[in-house]
């Protein structure tokens, strides 16, 4: 009797452990079924769509009679005119020539691995070498040499170079100084959180200079504190 | 003959609670002296709702160990394409970028908690 019911009992165990454990095998799985399908597409409509730009970069088929030609886009993707320079000038034209992103990435500027096009490269690899001034008077001014070692708060992000060269090609000094920085290395309490909400660097970055998204592109000067406690 | 249902009962709740590995959230705050230092809280990871998009074996064990001590999470390594920096992951288009500090640390003007 006493076999028998601890015979029984451990059958209602395995019962019981066999169930749920099927339970909890299958649910993930119908899960993870109904999700890849969706994901699959997606990385396909992802993958198709970097596929047609490259297409477009290496070889930009750019019909100035077809008024569907990306270079007749608007920002908002619509043709903005119609490729005929006698006519009169579209909405695009009208509201200042907005940019569009299309026609830019047909150009075949380079770009970060973000999909970020990137300006500091082409203006290093001289593809723009935009004049000083307007005026021919003006005096061209070479931009400052300066880096600026700016030590990261936390104890495991690397610090940052700030190149002076880069900013003073295209800003003069009164933009940033003495408005937004201090011109004192150490007087500026910049942090990321600021930075996010637009505060010093985020003043420009992420609006008109390049997003926050590359960290390591400012973040670049390894911490000798983080590499000891490694 | 109770104590019979009693253990039929334990598998009963205690197998699926064990495989499911019911993990709302997880908070993160190891480097927290660090942390302070740069103005943020700790991290307060939603293991649920990565659980919708990702099967176990998307993360574990190859981008996080199962085991929480032996994760060695810093943003140095985020950025380097480790751990929440992981290819496809949050440094990559694919999810929010890793400068949005208010949507994983607590304590940062902005965050939810």
């Amino acid at each position: 009797m006493k076999v028998s019911s601890t015979c029984k009992s451990s059958k209602v165990a395995l019962l019981s452990l066999l169930v749920f454990f099927g339970f909890a095998v299958t649910t993930p799985v119908k899960e993870a079924a109904s999700a890849t399908p969706a994901a699959k597409t997606k990385a396909k409509t992802e993958a198709a769509a970097p596929a047609q730009e490259k297409g477009t970069a290496v070889a930009p088929k750019l019909d100035p009679t077809d008024p569907n030609s990306v270079i007749y886009l608007d920002t908002s993707g619509k043709p903005a005119g119609i490729g005929d320079p006698n006519k009169p000038p579209s909405m695009a034209f009208q509201a200042g020539r907005g940019w569009h992103p299309q026609a830019l990435s047909a150009a075949g500027l380079p770009r970060d691995r973000y999909g970020l096009i990137d300006w500091a490269k082409i203006v290093r690899e001289k593809l723009v070498s935009p004049k000083f001034s307007l005026n021919p008077q003006d005096e061209e001014m070479p931009p400052l040499q300066m880096n600026v070692l700016i030590a990261a708060k936390g104890d495991f992000v690397d610090d940052v170079i700030y190149p002076h060269e880069m900013h003073t090609y295209w800003l003069k000094c009164e933009v940033c100084h003495p408005g937004i920085f201090v011109p004192a290395a150490g007087q500026n309490n910049m942090s990321m959180t600021g930075i996010v909400q637009g505060n010093w660097c985020g003043r420009c970055h992420g609006k008109v200079a390049f997003p926050l998204t590359d960290c390591k592109r400012c973040h670049s000067s390894p911490k000798k504190a983080a590499s000891k406690a490694k | 003959m109770a104590k019979r249902y009693f253990i039929a009962l334990f598998f009963v709740l205690a197998v699926p609670a064990v495989s499911f590995g019911v993990q709302a959230e997880i908070k993160l705050d190891d480097k927290i002296a660090s942390m302070h230092k740069a103005g943020v809280g700790p991290v307060i990871f939603p293991h649920a709702k990565h659980e919708k998009v990702y099967k176990c074996n998307d993360c574990h064990p190859k981008i996080f160990s199962e085991k929480r001590t032996e994760n060695n999470i810093s943003m140095k390594f985020n950025m380097e394409g480790k751990y929440c920096g992981s290819a496809n992951c949050h440094n990559s288009p694919k999810a929010f970028a890793l400068f949005e500090c208010a949507r994983c640390h607590t304590g940062v003007p902005g965050a939810k908690k």
